[in-house]
């Protein structure tokens, strides 16, 4: 044995146990302790409890000038550290901040990401929030505003056993109830995602020619999705992903900036509650790109899950089922809010149908009734397409799940990925079947899934082109189509992570 | 029991560095080594010694931590640190990189094929097992992702004529998977070791599992399938008040005091193991003769000291020739060894 042998019995320092959180993985693994956000994330070492052998990214830079030799280091009183440099003067350091942001960049990283997003956002936060407007002043009080996603709001129906109607209405009424101002269907952002995602592809596609990367498009709503593409595969694959907004940052855009004007407050004088079915929406409420610099407040300042609005009912003592319904609010003062509604396609948005639907008529002028979809290796990864006299026109592909996304990058990385569209989304099954959507330790988990997929499809679904309300938003609030506005409003961007080499790797 | 492991030959497989791994070829004609070199090397008979045949070196770029031969015995798998896990075809005394499989987010531990030959397992220290699939046209694809271990995972292995896949973790178990509708499933977890499961290997039959821990301990696992004699019945509480029967692993035979450090990894033939130790010594365990196939018990029939002069990286029997046994070692030579059964065993 060789001297220091101790040092291959146990790699980290301490055994630290895993805090995860009660929901359990969903989709095929069964483990007992499972972390809540999707696959893709969980392989990014998002929620690691690391020993000193991860590397992490925020790296403290120092601006290294020539000919200054070693420093020494002195703490004030109040924390602060004062570089004194070998001629007696002295500089402030900056303190090296590790934010939230940097934990969803981050690969390997002191703190648990998980543990600070759950305290950032979450129903504790909106009680806060609610509690501070009842006891301030009218000039200090913040117009509270909650997007309910079409998902969150089909498990919620499952679990009560309402209609989605009914379901909308009483959630109305219970937000109402504990002091939000306004109630949102973040199904009315989402026309402006899939009409932009239908319009970028057709300008991609046409413009092939001129552009290697512009085929593939890839689906961008899926913040798991996008999370894992920056960290793991970076400059390759962000040219090809779609930079349309998701609907729950289009809602963002919507409510602060369009709504804000409306209500005549400045955005940060709103805050912005979105209901979504998994964990990773949190992290991309919290992105830089979806902060607004002038008024320093973000377009969503608080993600909740489908389940902690469930945990909110219940510590309010609330049952919704006994809730009266309340009318439904809508955006626009012209559309009538009878009863939501929704798109087809699916339960992840329909992005694939309505991009191949509106390819087909753009670009070849054919009409599309029905979206035939064939399986292949497995349920999660289907494909679509259109031809004609024997010719492929399109093919589009929908890939759900961590192993798809692998199978979907590596291929196009070789070069061989046959696809002019895909529909990538993190979860197994889609966002119906998020980690953040309800369970029911009663009911096997596939017959639950198809409980809230009926329901989901039961309302009723509106081509974006046609829904009232937005034509009208693009002219007046956009100024047009392909305006400066939509591009700032209804777009994002991509940054990759290089993954910094510090000290802090130990290589076996 | 001196006599019972005697030292046919030493070669300096990886100068100057580890030599990890060692793998039999299933003719049993080559072995295969790997190292902190980040080569592989080749070995075969050239009458009484053993010579490099061949050297792959243009792999990967950093440790290679384990290699593993396919059924047909036509490809070899690496696995390295570097994160990505190669196949190399075998023509003749040559060897091409045909595929690089990536996706682990760093260190791939082990890679192992599936008795079929047409899927692979890799496992990490990203905590993920992956299973492969290869078609005709030695094209790679991604079948599954399991996430259930919570710690990096050392080492995966096939069962030897099910599709069913053991890996070992230092999250201090062992777990299980097979397929289960378009989707691979764990469908064990073997709890008991006290500290990391370094390695595993199953019995030639595939009736038992035996695994080798940091915990100083090999532990014999043994499966019992729906409607066993012995009466071992466990049933799954499914939600919804289904109940399904599973089978169920039990830890039949735990050997302890028999080593003084970690064991790194254990080889099975039928009714003997072979173990490699951090206290460089490598032992030999065979079933005693009337012991209960229920309960058994295993006798030390070799025990040398000084296997290596530096911490025993793995143990390998030839799959052919019954008896030889190879080692090798962090100090990065590989020994030959034969193997005789003590008498009255």
């Amino acid at each position: 044995m060789r001297p220091g042998g101790a040092f291959r019995q146990r790699g980290g320092t301490s055994h630290f146990v895993s805090r995860r959180l009660a929901t359990p993985a969903r989709g095929s693994s069964a483990a007992v302790m499972a972390s809540p956000f999707s696959g893709a994330l969980q392989l990014t070492d998002l929620d690691d409890f690391i020993g000193p052998s991860q590397e992490c990214i925020k790296p403290v830079k120092v601006e290294k000038r020539a000919g200054s030799g070693v420093a020494k280091i002195r703490i004030e009183d109040d924390g602060s550290y004062f570089q004194i440099n070998q001629d007696g003067g002295t500089r402030r350091l900056e303190k090296a901040k590790v934010s939230l942001n940097d934990c969803l960049a981050c690969s390997g990283c002191i703190t648990s990401a998980e543990t600070v997003l759950i305290t950032q956002q979450s129903h504790e936060e909106l009680k806060k929030v609610l509690d501070a407007n009842k006891m301030a002043a009218p000039s200090q009080q913040r117009l509270v505003v909650v997007s309910v996603s079409p998902q969150s709001r089909a498990s919620l129906a499952a679990r009560f056993q309402l209609n989605p109607t009914d379901t909308a209405r009483k959630l109305t009424s219970f937000f109402k109830k504990i002091g939000v101002h306004f109630v949102f269907d973040t199904a009315f952002s989402r026309h402006f995602s899939l009409l932009e995602s239908q319009r970028e592809f057709v300008r991609r596609f046409r413009g092939q020619a001129d552009c290697r990367q512009a085929l593939p498009l890839l689906a961008s709503a899926c913040p798991g999705w996008i999370c894992y593409a920056e960290k793991t595969h970076g400059s390759f694959i962000l040219p090809h992903i779609s930079t349309a907004r998701s609907p729950q940052q289009v809602m963002g855009s919507l409510v602060k900036d369009f709504f804000a004007q409306q209500q005549h407050l400045t955005p940060d004088k709103i805050y912005h509650v979105t209901v979504m079915p998994c964990y990773d929406k949190k992290l991309e409420a919290s992105r830089p790109d979806f902060f607004n610099q002038e008024h320093q407040t973000r377009d969503v300042d608080c993600v909740l899950t489908t389940g902690e609005v469930f945990r909110l009912l219940e510590e309010e003592g609330v049952s919704l089922p006994d809730l009266e319904p309340a009318p439904l609010d809508s955006l626009c003062s012209g559309a009538s809010a009878e009863e939501p509604s929704s798109h087809r396609g699916g339960g992840s948005g329909g992005y694939l149908e309505h991009v191949f639907r509106h390819a087909a008529r753009e670009l070849f002028g054919i009409h599309v009734a029905e979206v035939t979809y064939k399986p292949l290796r497995n349920k999660d990864f289907q494909e679509v397409t259109l031809e004609k006299e024997g010719q492929v026109l399109l093919h589009f592909a929908m890939a759900y799940g961590f192993r798809n996304i692998q199978n979907l990058v590596q291929r196009l990385k070789r070069g061989r990925c046959p696809y002019h569209y895909v529909e990538v989304m993190a979860c197994p099954s889609g966002c119906l079947n998020g980690g953040g959507q309800l369970q029911a330790p009663d009911r096997p988990s596939r017959e639950l899934l198809q409980h809230v997929e009926r329901l989901y499809g039961m309302v009723r679904a509106e081509a974006p082109e046609d829904a009232p309300g937005v034509r009208e938003l693009y002219t007046h609030w956009l100024q047009g189509t392909d305006s400066e506005c939509a591009g700032r409003l209804l777009h994002t961007q991509y940054h990759a992570v290089e993954k910094a080499s510090t000290g802090l790797g130990i290589r076996w | 029991m001196k006599d019972s492991l005697v030292l046919l030959g030493r070669v300096p497989a990886h100068p100057d560095s580890r030599c990890w791994f060692l793998a039999w070829n299933p003719a049993g004609t080559l072995l295969a080594s790997c190292g902190g070199d980040r080569r592989i090397r080749i070995w075969g008979t050239e009458g009484d010694s053993w010579i490099c045949k061949s050297v792959l070196s243009e792999g990967h770029q950093r440790t290679v931590r384990k290699v593993a031969w396919s059924p047909c015995g036509n490809y070899l798998a690496s696995a390295s640190f570097d994160a990505t896990t190669c196949i190399w075809k075998k023509n003749q005394d040559d060897f091409e990189c045909v595929t690089t499989l990536e996706g682990h987010e760093n260190e791939v531990k082990s890679v192992a094929w599936a008795p079929s030959g047409n899927l692979l397992a890799t496992c990490s220290r990203d905590k993920s097992v992956w299973v492969w699939e290869v078609d005709e046209e030695d094209e790679y694809e991604c079948v599954s992702v399991l996430n259930s271990h919570t710690q990096d995972v050392k080492h995966v292995v096939w069962h030897p004529s099910q599709e069913l896949l053991a890996s070992a973790s230092y999250d201090d178990t062992v777990k299980l998977y097979r397929e289960e509708e378009d989707d691979w499933v764990c469908c064990a977890t073997l709890e008991g070791h006290e500290s990391t499961v370094w390695s595993l290997a199953f019995d030639p039959s595939g009736q038992r599992l035996a695994s080798c821990s940091d915990d100083r301990t090999v532990r014999i696992w043994r499966q019992y399938l729906p409607g066993n004699e012995q009466g071992e019945v466990h049933y799954l509480s499914c939600r919804g008040g289904m109940q399904r029967l599973l089978t169920q692993w039990k830890c039949i035979c735990t050997l302890s005091g028999f080593h003084s450090r970690t064991i790194y990894d254990i080889a099975c033939l039928t009714g003997a193991l072979a173990t490699a130790c951090g206290d460089d010594a490598i032992r030999v365990f065979q079933e005693d003769p009337n012991s209960d196939p229920q309960q058994p018990t295993f006798s030390l029939t070799a025990h040398l000291h000084q296997a290596h002069s530096q911490d025993v990286n793995c143990v390998a029997w030839n799959p052919k020739e019954p008896g030889l046994l190879a080692s090798c070692s962090d100090d990065g030579e590989v020994a030959f060894w034969k193997y005789q059964r003590p008498e009255g065993l």
